[in-house]
């Protein structure tokens, strides 16, 4: 019974008939209080481009750091750009940004202090042991206090007071023995990597006819330019370093196998459709013997099994000749592959 | 016949799948569906550092989204060996209680919606906006608040902000009673909650329920008794009723805002003066923390390696609860709307629930890298 | 005149449905919070039901997740004409914190179904939400009937 007169009371009331009557909603309400934490502001003047707030920030693409064009009279300035579809509100860039005063601005009253700044790391930086001569100068290059330290005689990089400002990197004396990694953009890196190598495939693929023809121990060269290829990875992503870094690192360790197809040899045994371990050769009954370049898996198996030469084995090894980025050189040598053929 | 209900069905918030195996209006039994919302945030948690983690903990769930970044972030003061200052520790469970009663309010609000009474649901949001505002003025935002940080609390509340949120809670304590004394005492929503879905105390051990749905079966049971912040500085009892139908976990909920009111209070007026955050150093080491969530246990298990999340494993409290709904609560329900009623009175938190363990019984240990790689047959 | 008339009809009472195809409940919980008496959503003659069969507008929260993808299209399929597809929060517009190497998410939802408006915020607040829906929902809807004739 008193919930009925709960409800009577309720609707005799002179508000609930005026604001039925009226649908509106207060303006009050639809004001943002004032600690309340929305989309960071950007004060384009003071950034200084350390890239602490991209490092920071948990949402993948809420934020990133622009550069505008040069003009006549000055430079562009770099600055970072909130996109408002992934920031989430957090204001944990404003609570990083090490600018005085800050370039970016998110709700009020935040706890900022030096000690719980975390610095930009979209690079990292490791000793490798094998390499490394313990010469120390890395430790005394080293700008943070004890980043760089020796733990049981070996050289150890803390991360965690690591700032990765590269300084270590160019006073080794060994190449490789230091090593710094982007740990940020591994997609992009991928997709370079990617490209380069079927660019080079490519390439090598074009000169089928010369290679065809080499003798054992003779040696074929191409040198191959790498604008094209830098134009090529500056549309994947715009950084410089990033894409030598990934040129470089590239060049240093790949060796391709090429495998070459003597159609005009093929006596149609069929030996190498059953030993193709990726079913890339097949035999029709009116084409004969048939191999699909693009499953092969370059493994030479095919090679070592035919009698008659068909198949043909190369291998080809890579050097980066750098002066810049615009006109540096990739060498490619290509040899006969010494591996013995099955009897 | 089996009767379906969701995943996107008036009755429920969030995609879930009740499958009622009913005979006429009687309901036999139920089982309950999951997988809506997996989205890997345990694998996304990997081998990122803390700051990162915390944010993405915070979005395990959007409701209690608050306690999940405060057990993070005491996993990983645990691991360090060291606790957050006082007065942040008050500041913590000044937000927690906030977020309790608006998380329980909203639970019951949805379950007097289920039952078709507009007006307490109505009432019960009303009650609900000026905490959310009370949690957007201490922390800066809604839902999902960003306040907790390892060591501390983000930003410190002044004196003007405790006088207004103790303002707040005054008027929810004064209007609160009027409608506790509706649902108490209302005839029409005694006769759909009394006896409804009951579950005894010895199921509740069985189906390992936590939290309200537990403390209702008589399972007196809260982590909030063994916490040190409330162990050692507040007059805390633990809540819990003997019925263990819909009604006694109405109720409990309504007694835990009660008592959470209380406990604000305590701390704004005993709020000790300092610091709110200070700086700890994280070592290598593995660490685990369970705290009381507004639904009951949760626990984190985090292995680092002092500067990135090694592995991390989340066990939240509406799996158990679910279970124990779609057991031994739906089980020879009289009607069909009482089924979705007694659901709704677990409050089920499916956000929450969404992640994988796998178990191979073969004792191999395998590794997988996202719910595409398993083959179940 | 029977277009204006539609038209009245059609902005004068709208059903929503929220479809939450996997984010962590805030922006859903936001929008009951719409409901409460303070922001009052119904007040406009927007009705939170839930029943895509009856849907005018199909609120879209969450990132889309594994399960979601084809029953995605079956509930925009279900939906009646016309109708306008909200995207609520950053889940489905970039998948916010989800969209990172390991997760099981395929944001944006705008490679599933036809996005008509979006609210950004990691949850938009109700102020906000509201504003965008009273902005942009009874005139697209209203729009969309006509340019089905």
């Amino acid at each position: 019974m008193s919930s009925v007169i709960w409800y009577l009371y309720e609707f005799a009331r002179k508000s609930w008939a005026e604001n039925f009557a009226a649908a509106k909603t207060d303006s009050e309400i639809m004001e943002t209080p004032s600690r309340f934490r929305d989309f960071p502001q950007v004060r384009k003047e003071y950034c200084i481009a350390c890239g602490a707030c991209t490092a920071a920030c948990p949402a993948p693409m809420a934020i990133k750091l622009v550069r505008s064009e040069d003009s006549a009279h000055e430079e562009g300035i770099t600055y970072p750009i909130i996109n408002t579809r992934g920031c989430i509100r957090c204001g944990f860039c404003a609570e990083v940004c090490p600018t005085d005063p800050k370039t970016l601005l998110c709700g009020e009253n935040h706890l900022i202090r030096e000690e719980f700044t975390i610095l930009p790391v979209d690079k990292m930086f490791v000793i490798d042991d094998y390499l490394c001569i313990k010469c120390k100068k890395c430790m005394k290059s080293c700008k943070v206090g004890d980043a760089i330290s020796e733990i049981d005689n070996k050289m150890v990089i803390d991360q965690s007071k690591c700032i990765s400002c590269g300084e270590c990197l160019k006073t080794c004396p060994v190449k490789g023995a230091i090593k710094g990694i982007f740990i940020s953009n591994v997609e992009e890196q991928k997709e370079i990597i990617n490209m380069v190598v079927n660019t080079l495939e490519a390439r090598i693929e074009s000169e089928k006819d010369k290679i065809k023809k080499l003798e054992p121990e003779e040696i074929f060269k191409i040198d191959f330019p790498i604008d094209e290829l830098v134009e090529k990875s500056r549309e994947i992503i715009k950084n410089d370093e990033l894409i030598k870094d990934t040129l470089e690192k590239i060049t240093d360790r790949l060796k391709m196998n090429i495998i070459t197809w003597d159609d005009e040899k093929c006596k149609n045994c069929r030996l190498c459709v059953k030993e193709c371990p990726s079913g890339a050769i097949t035999y029709d009954e009116e084409k004969g013997v048939q191999r699909n370049p693009k499953k092969c898996l370059k493994c030479s198996i095919c090679y070592q099994t035919c009698p008659f030469g068909v198949a043909g084995f190369y291998v080809a090894r890579f050097l980066l000749s750098e002066t810049s980025m615009d006109d540096g050189v990739i060498h490619i040598t290509l040899k006969a592959a010494q591996l013995p053929i099955r009897s | 016949m089996i009767l379906p209900i969701g995943p996107i069905h008036p009755g429920l918030k969030e995609p879930l799948r009740l499958k009622l195996k009913t005979r006429g209006e009687k309901v036999l039994s139920a089982e309950i569906d999951y997988g809506y919302v997996h989205r890997g945030i345990e694998r996304v948690m990997k081998n990122k550092t803390w700051q990162k983690g915390i944010f993405l903990s915070e979005r395990v769930c959007g409701i209690c989204s608050y306690i999940h970044t405060q057990t993070f972030a005491e996993t990983f003061e645990k691991i360090a060996g060291e606790r957050a200052p006082l007065r942040a520790q008050y500041l913590r469970v000044l937000t927690n209680e906030l977020d309790r009663i608006q998380s329980h309010l909203l639970a019951n609000s949805t379950y007097f919606k289920v039952l078709e009474h507009e007006t307490l649901f109505m009432y019960m949001l009303s009650l609900r906006e000026p905490v959310m505002d009370a949690i957007e003025l201490l922390t800066g935002n809604r839902v999902n608040m960003g306040w907790n940080v390892v060591g501390g609390v983000r930003m410190d509340a002044e004196e003007k902000h405790l006088q207004s949120i103790m303002k707040i809670m005054n008027e929810l304590e004064e209007q609160y009673d009027k409608y506790v004394e509706m649902f108490e005492h209302g005839p029409l929503l005694g006769l759909r909650s009394h006896d409804v879905g009951r579950m005894s105390r010895d199921d509740a051990i069985k189906a390992r329920a936590v939290g309200p749905i537990g403390r209702a079966s008589g399972l007196k049971h809260d982590l909030r008794e063994f916490h040190h912040t409330y162990r050692d500085n507040f007059d805390f009892k633990v809540i819990w009723r003997k019925e263990g139908d819909n009604f006694a976990r109405t109720m409990n909920r309504f007694d835990e805002i009660t008592q959470s009111i209380s406990l604000i209070k305590q701390v704004i007026n005993n709020l000790p003066e300092g610091k709110v955050r200070k700086k700890i150093d994280i070592p290598a080491g593995y660490g685990d923390w369970r705290n009381e969530a507004p639904r009951g246990e949760v626990s984190y298990m985090i292995e680092t390696n002092g500067n990135l999340i090694r592995n991390v494993s989340i066990r939240t409290p509406s799996i158990m609860n679910i279970d124990a709904c779609a057991k031994y609560m739906l089980h020879d329900v009289a009607t069909v709307a009482d089924a979705v009623a007694t659901y709704a009175s677990v409050d089920p938190c499916i956000a929450c629930t969404e992640r994988v363990v796998i178990l191979d019984e073969s004792g191999k240990n395998r590794e997988f890298q996202g719910i595409h790689d398993i083959n179940i047959k | 005149m029977l277009d204006s008339l539609k038209d009245i009809i059609r902005k004068s009472s709208i059903h929503v449905c929220l479809i939450n195809t996997g984010g962590c409940n805030g922006c859903d919980i936001e929008v009951v919070a719409l409901l409460s008496p303070r922001y009052d959503l119904e007040q406009y003659g927007i009705y939170v039901h839930n029943n895509p069969r009856e849907a005018d507008v199909i609120l879209v929260t969450g990132a889309v997740t594994e399960q979601w993808r084809e029953k995605l299209q079956r509930i925009y399929a279900k939906a009646p004409e016309p109708k306008i597809v909200v995207a609520i929060g950053n889940c489905p517009l970039s998948g916010d914190v989800f969209n990172q190497e390991g997760s099981s998410v395929y944001a944006p939802v705008s490679d599933f179904i036809p996005v008509d408006a979006e609210i950004s915020g990691c949850p938009p607040r109700p102020s906000e939400i509201l504003a965008a829906i009273l902005g942009v929902g009874p005139d697209a809807i209203a729009a969309k009937g006509r340019q089905k004739q």
